[in-house]
């Protein structure tokens, strides 16, 4: 008995240091498996002792949103890697997580080579403080091949910062069944009114005129940013007064004629009835269903449609913008996910050189290609495939106006709470001037953490 | 050997060093924090006083419905696992078929996920396509057929159905526990003097049951005020503003949007919180002990 009890105490002290010895000497095995393989083919390593063996240590790591990264730039990083020999280390975050785990990187001082985030003139120094975080990257290769509007939007004095991951040509409007349009003879409404009249032609063959879904959080949300620059286009200088402290969305009458138009609509039943508890990724299933015949969406949805249903051409739907307020303005966003590179990275040539690969004439072409939702990637020297539905979409509205929540300060990080505030209005638990004022409040607090001099004055 | 030996104090320093380090320093920086603007906006702190508890405390702002919902998840919960957990230990200790698979069967919500749960009841309460629903139109109860999670009225009851669901089968195994182990001498004794069912419940089981049901309803109040994945799976605090939102998911929420010194000042409060219901109820169950 004595002696199985020193046979197994022997064991388990042999397979502890064994362990010990795996665990804290990698590298020492990884040295030993070297020099094996030296001692066999010695000759050869001598030989190439390169350059070679230096960027092959290199490995840049890639912090961003989930819904960022598309598998195409998976792609292109394993032929980055093929080419060059540096590796890319992409770490995907859920997109509700990631905000605050950016900015906690970024406080402590340990962010990843690039970190993924939002452009906006205004977020990127308030929110970023890309003067600091970020490294200055004008004199990149591919930085004169930029759209100027979203370069504009990357560009805090002087100095652009970031390169733009996807396509930001694309606007959000109304995406329709052009099918169910020509059935029952309705055409493109342009004001409230014939946006209503539709809807009741829509609600009266038992269909349900809009599929929305507030469950998300955000997707609701578009529906007043969005068609807010009628405000502007009603009081030229809206906007500016807003960056400036001057006024308060509060206080503009269209931003709170669109809340309660949304409200009106919900409440007609425009809708439906499961609104509150729709998902947005069921979007495409349920107007390829033909049970719902709009959507807020951008000009990728035809396409999706099409993928969940191959019968439904991604001609069949058309697009108009948000008619609420009678805005017939297009709300364009010249903001969207791009690629920072971080001023404490030791790698910074190597991302350097891996965000000049990406911007590279193949890089956007094979974007373009594989990734369904991308029309036109902003930069000159990348393709488009826009479709003639797309282009007379476009054509149809002259006017171009930038969205709410990049023109104005302090409404970009409050998305999800503007969300939430706008649920409680459509349950019937806040008015149209609660959910302004709510809204102005943490514009405020916002600024006020961020010592912004317009609210210090 | 000396059974009698009291071991030496240094002996607990190890632990109490690593409890010190990785429990009670963190916990009073997090307090400390909650005087401050910190926040993601700006890498600069302030101490800023009370500020941050007068906004949680303020009438314009939300939180005390929601300190409101975190006790009230609290205080309903904990009764109806209790009384639930309760009626099925007494049912599954008497001798009846198949035992061990009833005993499973009540256990396994509680094996489960709280996140995974939540997302499959989040599926079946749908109210277009939902099991429930479903189900209940089939037998022509289109009528009860609701918006489980999508209105105020109903949400914040479903949520507090899905986790009673969940928790009973956990309490009703404590509490199997316990009246296992109440001595059937007793019982015998009662039966010879007449006693009913009824009798022997309220004289001998209850009674002796009593600290294994102090022991449940400590858990219950601890995870109902820290209840965070149920609601955050089901609902995130919504639909609205505040109608399911409680203390952990809105502190969350507070540190998404960078806003952390309010994030900490509103943990502070429920450490408060937790920390007077933990004296109390301490005092309650020694009181037990001292009684026994």
């Amino acid at each position: 008995m004595r002696s199985w009890r020193r046979v197994m105490a022997l064991g388990l002290v042999a397979t502890m240091t064994l362990l010990l010895a795996a665990c804290g000497a990698k590298e020492t095995a990884v040295d030993a498996n070297t020099e094996s393989a030296v001692a066999e083919t010695e000759t050869e390593v001598v030989a190439e002792e390169t350059e070679d063996t230096q960027t092959e240590d290199i490995t840049i790591s890639f912090m961003a949103s989930q819904d960022w990264i598309q598998d195409a730039e998976l792609d292109l990083a394993k032929k980055f890697t093929e080419e060059t020999g540096i590796k890319v280390d992409y770490q995907i975050v859920p997109s509700d997580q990631y905000p605050s785990l950016l900015m906690t990187k970024l406080n402590t001082g340990e962010c990843t080579d690039i970190f993924g985030g939002q452009s906006g003139k205004f977020d990127i120094q308030t929110q970023y403080n890309v003067e600091k975080n970020a490294l200055d990257l004008s004199g990149e290769s591919w930085a004169k091949n930029l759209d100027p509007l979203a370069a504009t939007e990357l560009t805090v004095n002087d100095a652009m910062y970031g390169q733009p991951i996807q396509d930001v040509s694309s606007v959000w409007a109304i995406a329709y069944n052009k099918n169910v349009f020509s059935e029952l003879g309705l055409s493109i409404p342009t004001t409230y009114e014939e946006f209503t009249q539709v809807c009741d032609a829509i609600l009266a063959t038992g269909k349900t005129p809009i599929y929305e879904a507030v469950s998300d959080g955000w997707h609701h949300v578009l529906w007043f940013p969005e068609t807010a620059v009628e405000a502007e286009v009603l009081s030229p200088g809206l906007f500016e007064k807003l960056n400036n402290n001057e006024i308060t969305l509060a206080e503009d009458a269209t931003m709170k004629l669109i809340l309660t138009q949304i409200k009106e609509m919900a409440d007609a039943g425009y809708w439906g009835d499961n609104y509150i508890s729709n998902a947005y990724a069921d979007a495409p299933k349920n107007i390829a269903s033909g049970d719902y015949v709009m959507t807020v969406a951008n000009q990728g949805f035809g396409a999706e449609v099409n993928g969940v249903d191959p019968n439904f051409s991604a001609d069949d739907i058309g697009y108009f913008v948000i008619p609420l307020a009678d805005n017939q303005t297009l709300n364009v966003n010249p903001s969207g996910p791009s690629r920072f590179i971080y001023s404490g990275s030791k790698n910074a040539d190597a991302a350097k050189q891996y965000l000049a690969y990406l911007a590279s004439d193949e890089s956007l072409a094979y974007m373009t290609e594989n990734v369904s939702k991308f029309n036109k990637l902003p930069y000159s020297n990348a393709p488009s495939k826009y479709t003639d539905t797309i282009k007379d979409f476009y054509s149809r509205y002259p006017d171009q106006a930038t969205v709410l929540q990049t023109a104005v300060k302090y409404v970009n990080p409050q998305w999800m709470d503007i969300g939430t505030n706008m649920s409680a209005m459509l349950l019937g638990e806040m008015t149209p001037d609660e959910v302004l004022a709510a809204i102005d409040k943490t514009r405020d607090d916002e600024a006020n953490a961020a010592k912004d001099a317009a609210w210090s004055k | 050997m000396n059974k009698k030996k009291v071991y030496p104090i240094y002996f607990t320093f190890g632990a109490l060093v690593i409890y010190v380090i990785l429990f009670v320093v963190p916990s009073i920086i997090g307090i400390g924090y909650s005087f401050t603007d910190w926040s993601a906006y700006s890498d600069k702190l302030a101490f800023v006083g009370m500020d941050n508890f007068k906004t949680v405390f303020s009438s314009d702002e939300d939180y005390m419905a929601i300190i409101k919902n975190t006790l009230e998840f609290t205080f309903i919960t904990t009764i109806l696992k209790n009384v639930l957990g309760l009626i099925l230990a007494l049912l599954l200790t008497k001798s009846i078929k198949l035992l061990n698979l009833h005993r499973g069967i009540m256990f396994m919500p509680s094996v489960l996920s709280t996140l995974i749960i939540g997302m499959i009841f989040k599926s079946i309460l749908n109210p277009a396509d939902g099991l429930l629903n479903t189900f209940l139109r089939s037998i022509g109860l289109e009528v009860l057929a609701g918006k489980w999670l999508s209105t105020s009225e109903l949400a914040f009851g479903s949520v507090m159905a899905v986790d009673i669901w969940r928790g009973t089968g956990y309490i009703m195994t404590i509490l199997i526990a316990g009246i296992l182990s109440i001595s059937t001498t007793y019982y015998e004794a009662a039966s010879i003097d007449g006693a009913n069912g009824r009798q022997k419940f309220r004289y001998i089981t209850f009674p002796l049951l009593l600290p294994t049901l102090a022991t449940t309803t400590v858990l219950n109040i601890i995870y109902g005020l820290k209840v965070f994945d149920m609601i955050y799976a089901l609902t995130n605090g919504g639909p609205g503003k505040t109608t399911t939102e409680v203390l952990y998911t809105a502190v969350f929420k507070k540190f998404g949007t960078g806003q952390y010194a309010v994030g900490t000042a509103l943990s502070s409060v429920m450490f408060l919180f937790m920390v007077v219901i933990g004296v109390f109820m301490i005092r309650i169950m020694t009181k037990d002990e001292v009684v026994e």
